[in-house]
């Protein structure tokens, strides 16, 4: 058989290595779910959280062209809306995430309407401001109320019919499913957003905002709704850290949080549907091995701990492996991948009807075929 | 027809493209000694990619030969100490500068001596741009820019003069007179040039000879005169 | 009418810092299109190396200088050896090189500075007892300090404008800033010009790291992050590309500042609105003229890069 093999999307043998695929993965949840000590488990659900923060990023950022560095704020404000509304108004903490959504999609939009006029680097500014006034609102909120104000613990329980107890061992385990079942839907509405005629379009006003004007994309709608999109997915992660935090304070959703959603996104690969993923897990997990395992380099006169050495690497880490692989991890293995087999489009049907709308729309670029 | 001249400019199998995309397919062009040639071409046959490939704006492959001396491994740079200087397509005018370092800006090759003279030399030839010699050059209109565009190229003393479709946008009467300083610039000084146009007519009454360009490499060369008496050139490019 | 003076002299100092880190910013980014997220942080080690340089003896003002030449070796070294390979790749590889950068100079402060996590002392370069300074009218003093950074900022800025319109190394960084095609045709090494604007972006970063150090009299690692989120939201304040733009800018982002967090504890005696208040409304300035005028006060609504 000649290199690469070519694999028809949606055919069956597409159909059963995407299943193998998912299979695959739903059996390592399974397998650390009933092996993996609880701190792993929170490891895991931590990790979870930081993709779903990354997907969100990505949907903005990677598709739609519009660069966040405010994304940490988002998160933020949906961790102090769940805490507060859950400890001072003894709010149910489901309703507290629904709450935390609609108000990170109303900020979203609101930061949306001021993208609409700036270009690159100053949105870049601008969301970056954003990231730096935040702690100032939250200093200024925890004034009014109690710190220590978040889901942890007995706030959020199990529910019953999970069969899961309400112990420690048991909310790990519960927080651990909470967080793929959130990330999971996370992904999907990315993904089916990518997939339809609105993705086609985020990805035609990236690409070249004028014809996408002149192709009939509403420019102002769709750049708006995708930030607030965004920012409401980023709120789900927000959430979920305030079910993992003890506490929350100010610097708990600082611009160090946007950097970190920003570098798992390139990690893993801007643009791809994976790469938030993969990158927020490489991410997590390379920061998490070095911060335990970083040598002390006592032959140094500053150092008390690992932790700056730590540090230190995972900012060399990341400088070494942009050039090892500039479009991330997916980008890298695809690109290698490309060589092996590729997924071609299913063959054309008859001659759409002159009245169908979709029929001149463009193909997905072929990088991005799952 | 026209003494035989030395060659001052000689390209052969000039390949160029960018990235993935090959453009150029084995090129030839030979410019000689004091003659203007033309390149005939329609939309995107490769013209701007030869005369970027030329002054080492992008990477090529073949010989490119100027006055004896090879330059296909050369930068930008040394190819304007050289003596090739190039009037972009659009112009390429430093919007942000005035019109006078527009000037001192091509003759950024240039040491010290000289410059003042050439610069009063060019003010001399386009007094326009010396009326407006300390405003922002952005604000100069398309021909004034074009003006200051090949006078920009000039104050680098170039031996050979490359121009990217200088008509571009500009009025009939504006064309007509800058082509007239092109061949000025030929016949009183004995510059040697190397013109793109779409306008065959206008760019036929001053050439020596002229090449066509079609999807990457040469397809019919000779002197003004043989080309404008090749049919299938008329029919394409003349329109008569 | 005497506070509001006295106000505007202490914002004008704070604010001549964020001008020179915000000069640093545009001279990079005009050239390059690029923004440096770790110029505040690369300034931070310089002004460590000049607190390690003082403490072997050197006087603090050489000891500056020195570690100035060192940043601006330094910052040429990093555009010649990562960002400019970096940029062939894509276009957001040299964000996360200048993100990657920004965590690695932060930590090796951390790791060659013994100390540096709670501060350094770091001395002071102008004469700052309580009795210094002019006695102005209507009771305004006018310290001495203030004085001496605003005069340093001034000179620098002079020199650096001189560099830009009088010399010819300045006539190539505005040719490369305004179209860098043309510039190459011209005969400019672009790649030569670049490397010089990273340097000297670097070593105007480490003065002004050395002035905020001076005023705190003291260097720690968290010295610069606030100056460098406010000297990058002056330079967008005043245009990514416009050097005029970043000194108005850090000016009056300097000024709000004083004003917003010195008058509300006049009228209302309370400490509820404190410094970082200044940096909200000086947002809020920000997000009204960019709403205005997109790419800043005094930027060219050229087409920008990523
Ligand atoms: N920067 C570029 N990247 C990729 N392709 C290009 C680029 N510039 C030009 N091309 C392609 O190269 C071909 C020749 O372009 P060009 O040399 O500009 O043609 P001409 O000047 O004859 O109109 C065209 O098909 C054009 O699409
Ligand atoms: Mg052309």
């Amino acid at each position: 058989m000649t290199m690469p093999i070519k694999i028809r999307e949606s055919s069956p043998l597409h159909w059963a290595l995407r299943v193998v695929g998912v299979s695959a993965l739903a059996a390592i949840a399974v397998y650390f779910a009933s092996n993996a000590a609880p701190s792993t488990l929170g490891k895991i659900t931590e990790a979870c959280t930081l993709a779903i923060a990354a997907v969100s990023l990505n949907l903005l950022l990677g598709f739609n062209g519009q660069i966040s560095l405010g994304h940490s704020t988002f998160a933020g404000l949906a961790a102090f809306t769940a805490g507060y509304s859950v400890n001072a108004w003894h709010w149910n903490p489901w309703v507290s995430l629904g709450v935390a959504c609609v108000l990170c999609f109303a900020l979203g939009l609101l930061l949306g309407l001021p993208a609409l006029r700036l270009k690159g680097p100053y949105l870049a500014l601008v969301t970056l401001a954003v990231a730096f006034v935040w702690p100032t609102v939250a200093r200024k909120f925890l004034q009014q109320t109690v710190k220590a104000s978040t889901l942890k613990g007995m706030r959020l329980r199990p529910p019953t019919w999970t069969g899961l107890a309400n112990n420690r061992v048991d909310r790990a385990l519960f927080l651990f499913w909470l967080s793929l079942v959130l990330l999971v839907i996370t992904y999907a509405i990315v993904r089916n957003l990518r997939k339809s005629r609105i993705g086609r379009s985020l990805v035609a006003v990236r690409d070249n905002e004028t014809a996408a004007a002149v192709m009939g994309v509403n420019l102002p709608f769709t750049k708006t709704v995708t930030f607030g999109i965004s920012a409401a997915l980023a709120g789900v992660a927000g959430w979920l850290a305030a079910a993992q935090l003890a506490t929350l304070d100010e610097n708990s959703f600082s611009i160090l949080t946007s950097i970190k959603y920003l570098l798992a996104l390139f990690l893993g690969g801007a643009a791809t549907l994976a790469g938030p993923v993969v990158g927020a897990f490489t991410y997590f997990f390379a920061d998490d091995l070095l911060k335990t395992n970083a040598p002390k380099w006592d032959f140094l006169p500053g150092p008390l701990s690992k932790g700056p050495v730590a540090s230190f690497l995972l900012g060399v880490l990341v400088i070494v492996f942009v050039f090892i692989a500039p479009l991330g991890l997916v980008g890298f293995v695809k690109a290698q991948g490309r060589k092996l087999a590729v997924v071609v489009p299913p063959p054309l049907r008859p001659a759409p009807k002159a009245s169908d709308p979709t029929a001149h729309a463009s193909p997905a670029p072929a990088g991005e075929v799952e | 027809m026209t003494p035989e001249r030395a060659p001052l400019l000689e390209v052969r199998d000039l390949v160029a493209g960018y990235g993935a995309v090959q453009v150029l397919t084995g090129l030839d062009i030979t410019v000689a000694e004091g003659e203007v040639a033309v390149m005939l071409g329609a939309n995107g046959a490769g013209k701007t990619t030869t005369m970027r490939a030329i002054s080492g704006m992008i990477n090529r492959k073949g010989t490119i030969t100027f006055r004896g001396e090879a330059l296909t491994r050369r930068a930008p740079d040394e190819i304007v100490r050289m003596g090739i200087a190039q009037v972009p397509q659009g112009r390429g005018t430093f919007t942000d500068l005035t019109v006078e370092e527009n000037l001192r800006a091509g003759a950024y090759v240039r040491k010290g001596s000289g410059i003042e003279a050439d610069l009063e030399e060019w003010f001399g030839v386009f007094p326009r741009l010396r009326e407006r010699r300390s405003q922002k050059a952005g604000g100069l209109s398309g021909g004034e820019q074009q003006m200051l565009a090949i006078a920009r190229a000039l104050m680098s003393r170039p031996k050979l003069l490359l121009c990217d479709e200088p008509s571009l946008g500009l009025a009939p009467i504006i064309t007509q007179e800058l082509f007239d300083v092109l061949k000025r610039l030929n016949t009183e000084q004995g510059l040697s040039i190397l013109i793109v146009e779409q306008n065959a007519n206008l760019a036929l009454r001053i050439a020596h000879s002229v090449f066509v360009l079609e999807t990457g490499s040469i397809v019919a060369s000779g002197t003004a005169q043989e080309i404008s008496n090749n049919d299938a050139v008329r029919t394409a490019y003349l329109g008569y | 009418m005497g506070h509001l003076l006295q106000y505007i002299l202490n914002g004008l100092a704070r604010g001549s810092i964020y001008s020179l880190i915000a000069l640093g910013l545009v001279v990079i980014y005009r050239g390059t299109g690029h923004l440096n997220f770790a110029q505040g942080e690369m300034a931070l080690f310089a002004t460590f190396g000049a607190w390690w340089i003082n403490d072997h003896g050197f006087p603090l003002w050489i000891s500056i200088l020195l570690a100035a030449l060192g940043a601006f070796v330094g910052g040429g070294l990093i555009e010649y050896s990562l960002i400019r390979p970096a940029a062939k790749k894509s276009p957001f590889a040299v964000v996360v090189i200048t993100i990657g950068l920004f965590q690695a100079f932060n930590s090796l402060s951390g790791l060659l500075f013994k100390g540096a996590a709670t501060g350094l002392p770091f001395g002071t370069l102008f004469p700052d007892a309580p009795s210094d300074f002019f006695r102005l009218p209507g009771g305004v003093i006018w310290r001495y300090e203030n004085i001496g950074v605003l005069v340093t900022v001034v000179i620098i800025t002079v020199l650096l404008f001189v560099l830009f319109q009088k010399t010819k190394i300045g006539l190539a960084m505005r040719m490369v800033a305004n179209n860098a095609d043309s510039a190459k045709l011209a005969g400019v090494p672009t790649n030569k010009v670049l490397m010089l604007s990273w340097a000297l972006s670097a070593a105007i970063g480490t003065i002004g790291g050395c002035l905020v150090a001076g005023i705190n009299a003291n260097v720690s690692l968290g010295t610069m992050f606030g100056v460098f989120l406010l000297a990058s939201a002056a330079a967008t304040l005043g245009g990514l590309d416009s050097p005029i733009g970043a000194v108005v800018g850090g000016l009056s982002l300097g000024v709000v500042e004083s004003l917003v967090t010195n008058y509300p504890n006049d009228w209302w005696g309370s400490t509820y609105i404190g410094a970082d208040t200044a940096i909200a409304v000086a947002f809020v300035i920000i997000l009204v003229v960019l709403l205005v005028k997109p790419s800043g006060l005094f930027g060219s609504t050229r087409v920008e890069r990523v």
